[in-house]
């Protein structure tokens, strides 16, 4: 299968003014938008791919939803996925709505099954992300990864 | 003599004169202080937790040498029209009494004021606030401080001490009890509706401008404190410098007056 298209867009954490944007446990991305159209079907998930940032040079698309790291894993494989979103919530046309923000579903992780978890992160990082557009048969479109974000302490 | 007859007339008219202002500064003076212990903005507990609360203990003494002021007064006019020494003489060791007490009280109220700085009360609040989400039940179970600072971040749309990233940059008993990803700061930081729910909660823990009170709470404490400090300070020690004339005066009265 074709490597997955570069996308020269870059996730990075809101540069406005806000207060809980970054803090012990969560932080924000910029909402993408009219990035993934042109090069993702309608019926594609692109999802966030977060990893520690000493982890993301090593970090390996998975080849199916299947093989999906989840949240639960991030302390043995130091990288998840999470904010499986439908394509059609970036596409130009939508409003631009304000944040993402990673870390801030506390119920989920107690189930043990098989949904991406968007919880808490229990370690400062920093971390690095990227967008990874995943289609039937495997990744079709990722983003560059972003710079290092590190949380409170 | 004609002279000295005028000249003690004066003096007794001035005297009379500066009882009856004694008199009502006594009443004004316990009027303010009434005002500052019955405590208007609910900030006695925070005081009193960190046993800082002499400015209150100040305050119950100016409100009992008002009244002293007040009682003294009469009897210093009925002992200056009457020219009677022994009434003189008993308003005069009662008015130094009432002098110490009084000078105490002021010193009290004027340098208490420096142990008011944002870190006591940014500790105090990282010790003991601690919000609890049980509703109506355990109420009667919660900390004052909680209910103090609950009460002062709703009514003046502020939070923390220097703000809401007091709650992220310091650990807390807050903070023990509540996870960061839910309440990176108390609820009621948030922008409340009528109902006392927050307008929006996504937008508060995210910190939009416009959906959490971003200002601290510090100046809605030391205002009133430093009036509350001020007041009892400084209108005590002008009534002071103005009961120090009239006792000097009375007590050349009283040394002029035949037996």
């Amino acid at each position: 299968p074709a490597p997955p298209a570069l996308l020269p867009y870059v996730p990075c954490v809101p540069p406005g003014a806000l207060l809980g944007k970054v803090t012990a446990t969560t932080f924000a991305l910029e909402r993408p938008r009219c990035i993934f159209d042109r090069h993702a079907d309608a019926s594609d998930a692109v999802w966030l791919v977060v990893a520690f940032a000493n982890a993301s040079d090593t970090f390996r698309n998975p080849p199916s939803r299947a093989d999906v790291p989840l949240y639960e894993g991030l302390s043995t494989t130091l990288s998840y996925m999470t904010l499986e979103t439908a394509v059609a919530t970036y596409a130009c046309s939508t409003p631009s709505s304000a944040v993402l923000r990673v870390g801030g579903d506390t119920t989920c992780g107690c189930q043990g099954g098989q949904d991406p978890c968007n919880g808490p992160l229990t370690s400062p990082g920093p971390y690095r992300v990227k967008f990874l557009v995943m289609g039937c048969h495997g990744p079709v479109a990722e983003t560059s990864w972003s710079d290092p974000i590190l949380l409170q302490k | 003599m004609a002279k000295s007859d005028d000249g003690i007339h004066i003096l007794q008219g001035l005297l009379v004169f500066g009882n009856v202002v004694i008199g009502m500064c006594g009443i004004a003076l316990t009027a303010e202080c009434i005002f500052f212990v019955s405590d208007p903005h609910g900030l006695y507990y925070l005081l009193k937790d960190t046993e800082n609360d002499d400015i209150y203990a100040a305050a119950w003494i100016g409100i009992f040498v008002g009244f002293a002021l007040l009682a003294l007064s009469i009897l210093g006019i009925i002992g200056v029209i009457k020219s009677n020494r022994t009434l003189l003489l008993v308003y005069i060791i009662l008015m130094l009494i009432t002098y110490a007490f009084e000078m105490a009280s002021c010193i009290t109220a004027a340098t208490q004021r420096d142990f008011l700085t944002p870190n006591l009360f940014l500790k105090q609040m990282l010790e003991r606030y601690n919000e609890s989400e049980t509703d109506n039940n355990d109420k009667w179970m919660t900390d004052g401080v909680t209910k103090t600072w609950n009460n002062l971040m709703l009514q003046n749309h502020c939070c923390g001490v220097r703000g809401p990233s007091d709650w992220q940059k310091y650990t807390s008993t807050f903070r023990i009890n509540h996870s960061d990803a839910d309440y990176p700061w108390p609820h009621n930081c948030c922008v409340m509706d009528a109902r006392g729910k927050p307008v929006n909660l996504d937008g508060c823990k995210l910190g939009v401008s416009g959906y959490y009170n971003s200002n601290g709470c510090y100046d809605a404490i030391s205002g009133p404190m430093n009036t509350h400090a001020w007041g009892v300070a400084w209108f005590g020690f002008a009534i002071l410098c103005w009961t120090f004339c009239v006792l000097l005066g009375t007590m050349f009265y009283w040394s002029r007056v035949e037996y």
